[in-house]
């Protein structure tokens, strides 16, 4: 078996511009409804006061965490992470649209898409990888902002974008899912809101635990409770007889 | 069954495997990683080969020519089911290097605009009412021959104006007007690069002066704003030297994408770039900081020049541009300092204001002087070359004697023919002087949206006895146009090739054209056709156009198709390096401008300030949008946020009690409009920002009618009299709560 690869995202916000090229190649590639995007580009607007400014623009996408919790969130499956190469994946087939997932990721990177009711997310355009291509936002992207590939391959252009270089995982104290994508420069999270939040269980979770799981226990139980008294009082009752109609 | 088996057969899951897996996964991940359920222990432990992953696949690729702005990158498009899937950039053309920027990832949108124009069109109702009735070819095509024929008998083909914009096919639309032989030819023009062009023609002789990045330390951009008036290979080239540690200057009095990753930001007063160079050059000049070998080996005029910018001191230039002294004399020095690997950029859109025309001689001037072309290398503005490609035969052009509308060359005597002066044919039709026009044909053009005072520009639109308009969609213009001829879009149809560098590139269709649409090149030969110039078009379909312009090559039409270009080996240029001027050198001093009566080197204009209470109106391209034809992309419209509101500076807001997002009224002297505010840091006081494209008044564009507000309905019409470059930013308005 070929070894095994660990794709991550490299991003320089120092060399993005804010053209959105990368959003507009995502949605062709991948025909997402309006109104919806599988990436971003954050920006705040210009800090400081005339003439003393500074801007800067952080593009961002699902980071395939290497502790996804969307994967422990789903409940068919269907969201996986991929062993051969770690990206975080979505069985469109075996997805329910339940949108648990999309509540478990702290970089809200998951939506669920209103045409097909899934679970939608970046795929690093796995099928462009398998063609031999990068994905569509990082081979459109100008500036060179977006960068994607291998780190087990020394030759990679991620491998050589970091290089001697610190880089930066968007993760706090309170949430660290390993993600996969590096940044180059710190983000600010004053600036922009690439920092993971950890976010309240929807209401449909919170009913499945507080209510819903404890009632079906219940009900199992009694059911059993049933059964078995049911099965008691026929021990004690003795064999019951039978009379022809 | 399997999991995998129900999949491909796209079952559902039971709700007994639904309840089962919820409650797995709500009780915690150890246990789906451990493999406790049977539903998700295959996708949870990652074997994804066997997941459903269908993925977008193509069913063949085709390399074509982009057309979302007139950059012309090298595209890839993939199809599937005769539907395009995709585009992207070409890495074997040179203008995309991969890439393509957010219009031309947007591209086929344009394919599969709802609002296209499938068939040709005939006006039925009110001119301007937009009611329409579908017409075939034949009688769209034989009632526009028979107006142009009556007007031309009539009135003299001068009556008949033309407009076209930069397509590949522009020669032939040229070759249509030339035969037809009407002298009025109107493109954008004017209303774009005048300035530039016009400045290094004289200067230099050469009239799109070419980039070159590599190596450049110290790079002077005057209102270029690379990365968001995108060139894909450029705004690339900027950026690989910016992260290279190139010093960048910015000049702009906003706050633009370039200046936020610019070196350092200067916010100068508009109009007043021409100080700020003038001072350059005295520095530069008096402290001996030019080189001094090409001054003497290729330039002529030089003690005119030191003797005219003597007075032009950084202490002076700092009391007009309001950048400190000490500023211009650190530039000038550190300007001079990285030569030859430094540059001031020519820019591109330079109609800015009456004195743009010298802003952009003191910018040829300064590259000049210290010395463009360095001993060891390429020249770094050089004339781009290409391979010169075959032609059908043709019979010569009738001779053409009338004046030409837009004042060229007998009111604007250094124009070249080829600018002209766009805004000026409106007003011409507009006054009826020297003579009453009474036809227009554009093709791809949109001047309501396009030339300064939309109004006026209606009006002289519902004076004409016939327009014609070839059009993709029902752009603002063809919606008062009398006939409207469907253009196919660049991805279903075959246009003359293109050369760059030594290699020849070929737009070529991707899939077949929608409805009726047509190319450019049927529609200009069965309109020569009908209009008895059929010898103008000597060519049986568009593959046999090509097909005449690769003969001089050893190469196939489907050898051409299958690569997508071809090389040609360009022969080497030796010997001393000439320039195209009268005097065969930089000319620092120009005759020709002394002759014409206008001074012989670059010297200070100062231009109009607005009065008290008024902004400079600026304007300025967003990345997201080609000027007035993309604003109905339903993909480009999905990433424009952010692009239509009125920039104020929040001290300017204050004092009018303006608030953010606040409905405002914006009012100059020929039109009005009211606009949602965005307060920001990012602009100087004195200037208020609006993005052109925006506000079409055509319904027939569902997504762009009324979206945001035109500037051309507050710009006021100025034409420098050297280039003929209107003046764009000579607006000056007031700002009120709506």
């Amino acid at each position: 078996m070929a070894e095994k690869k660990r794709y991550a995202f490299v991003i320089d916000p120092a060399r993005c511009i804010d053209c959105r090229a990368c959003l507009v190649a995502c949605r062709a590639e991948w025909n997402t409804p309006p109104g919806q995007t599988r990436i971003w580009v954050h920006s705040d607007g210009p800090r400081g006061t005339f003439p003393n400014l500074t801007q800067t623009y952080v593009p961002a996408q699902c980071h395939h965490c290497a502790d996804p919790w969307c994967v422990e969130a789903c409940p068919t499956g269907a969201t996986f992470k991929r062993e051969e190469d770690g990206l975080v994946l979505i069985d469109e087939e075996a997805c329910i649209g339940c949108g648990l997932c999309v509540n478990a990721c702290p970089y809200q990177a998951r939506f669920r898409n209103v045409q097909t009711g899934k679970a939608d997310k970046c795929s690093a355009c796995f099928h462009r990888l398998a063609a031999g291509e990068q994905p569509a936002c990082v081979a459109t992207c100008i500036g060179g902002a977006r960068m994607f590939g291998d780190l087990n391959d020394p030759e990679s252009t991620v491998s050589k974008a970091i290089a001697g270089r610190a880089v930066y995982r968007p993760i706090t104290d309170e949430v660290n899912t390993q993600p996969m994508t590096l940044y180059l420069t710190p983000p600010d999270a004053s600036a922009v809101q690439v920092n993971p939040t950890r976010r309240d269980p929807v209401p449909a979770e919170t009913f499945w635990h507080t209510i819903g799981l404890p009632v079906v226990k219940l009900a199992i139980a009694a059911t059993f409770a049933g059964q078995a008294a049911a099965f008691i009082i026929q021990l004690l009752k003795g064999e019951n007889e039978y009379e022809d109609a | 069954m399997t999991d995998q088996e129900r999949k491909r057969r796209h079952l559902p899951l039971t709700r007994r495997q639904f309840i089962k897996g919820a409650t797995l996964a709500g009780t915690g991940a150890a246990m789906a990683k451990a493999g406790v359920f049977d539903l998700g222990t295959a996708h949870a432990q990652g074997v994804g080969t066997t997941h459903f992953l269908p993925g977008p696949t193509a069913d063949y690729q085709v390399p074509t020519l982009c057309e979302m702005c007139v950059w012309r990158c090298g595209v890839i498009a993939k199809v599937r089911n005769g539907v395009i899937e995709k585009l992207d950039g070409n890495p074997d053309h040179p203008h995309s290097l991969g890439n393509l920027c957010t219009r031309g990832q947007s591209g086929l949108m344009m394919t599969y605009d709802p609002d296209r124009v499938l068939y040709p069109l005939m006006r039925v109702g009110e001119r301007g009412s937009g009611r329409f009735r579908r017409a075939t070819w034949d009688e769209a095509l034989d009632f526009t021959a028979e107006q142009m024929l009556r007007i031309r008998d009539t009135y003299g083909p001068e009556a008949m104006i033309f407009s076209s914009t930069h397509n590949l096919s522009q020669p032939l639309f040229e070759n249509l007007l030339n035969a037809y032989g009407s002298p009025n030819y109107g493109t954008q023009r004017s209303l774009c690069f005048n300035a530039m062009i016009t400045a290094h023609l004289l200067t230099l002789g050469i009239q799109e002066p070419a980039r070159r990045y590599d190596g450049m330390n110290y790079i002077i951009l005057v209102g270029r704003n690379l990365f968001e008036g995108i060139s894909t290979s450029e705004s690339r080239q900027l950026m690989e030297r910016i992260a290279a540690g190139a010093h960048v200057v910015a000049l702009d009095p906003r706050f633009t994408k370039t200046a936020a990753h610019a070196s350092e930001w200067l916010p100068i007063k508009p109009g007043t770039d021409l100080a700020f160079l003038l001072a350059l050059i005295n520095v530069i000049i008096s402290e001996r900081l030019y080189d001094s070998w090409f001054v003497e080996r290729y330039t002529v005029g030089f003690e005119e020049l030191a003797a005219e910018t003597a007075q032009y001191t950084p202490r002076w230039a700092a009391a007009i541009c309001e950048i400190p002294e000490a500023t211009i004399y650190r530039i000038a020095h550190e300007f001079a300092a990285a030569k030859p690997y430094a540059f001031v950029h020519p820019g591109w859109r330079t109609s800015n204001f009456i004195n743009s025309f010298q802003t952009e001689r003191a910018i040829a001037v300064l590259n000049a002087l210290i010395g463009i072309c360095p001993e060891q290398g390429d020249c770094i503005f050089a004339d781009e070359t290409a391979v010169t490609v075959g032609v059908p035969p043709q019979p010569p052009y009738p001779r053409i004697t009338a004046l030409r509308l837009d004042g060229v060359p007998w009111k604007y005597p250094l124009v070249p023919l080829k600018l002209g002066v766009f805004q000026e044919i409106r007003d011409a039709v507009l006054s009826g002087e020297p003579y009453q026009a009474r036809g227009w044909f554009f093709s791809r053009q949109n001047p309501i949206m396009s030339i300064p005072d939309r109004a006026r520009t209606i009006e002289a639109f519902k004076k004409l006895e016939f327009i014609v308009s070839i059009d993709i969609i029902l752009n603002d213009s063809s919606w008062y146009a009398d006939v409207i001829l469907p253009e196919a879009t660049y991805l279903e149809r075959y246009d003359p090739v293109h050369p760059v560098g030594n290699r020849v590139y070929i737009r070529q269709p991707v899939v077949e054209p929608l409805g009726e649409a047509r190319s450019a090149l049927w529609i200009y030969r069965e309109l020569g056709k009908r209009l008895g110039l059929g010898d103008y078009f000597q060519y049986v379909d568009e593959e046999d156009y090509i097909r005449q312009q690769i003969a001089p090559f050893n190469v196939s039409l489907e050898q051409f198709k299958q690569v997508g270009y071809f090389e040609v080996e360009l022969p080497e240029e030796g010997g001393e390096r000439r320039w195209n001027t009268p005097s065969g050198k930089v000319e620092l001093a120009s005759e020709t401008l002394r002759n014409a009566g206008f001074p012989a080197v670059p010297v200070w204009e100062a231009p109009p300030e607005p009065p008290a209470g008024r902004f400079y109106l600026l304007t300025g391209k967003v990345g997201q949008h080609t000027q007035f034809a993309t604003q109905n992309n339903a993909y480009l419209t999905q990433v424009d946020y952010h692009t239509q509101d009125l920039w104020l500076h929040p001290a300017a807001a204050a004092e009018r009690g303006i608030a953010d997002g606040d409905l405002v009224r914006v009012t100059s002297d020929v039109g009005q409009v009211e606009v949602r505010v965005w307060l920001t840091e990012g602009i100087r006081r004195d200037c208020v920002y609006l993005a052109p494209g925006f506000g079409h008044r055509s319904r027939g564009l569902k997504i762009a009618y009324d979206r945001g507000v035109s500037s051309s309905d507050l710009h006021v019409t100025y034409t420098d009299p050297i280039s003929g470059s209107q003046a764009l930013t000579q607006t000056f308005v007031t700002v009120e709560r709506a």
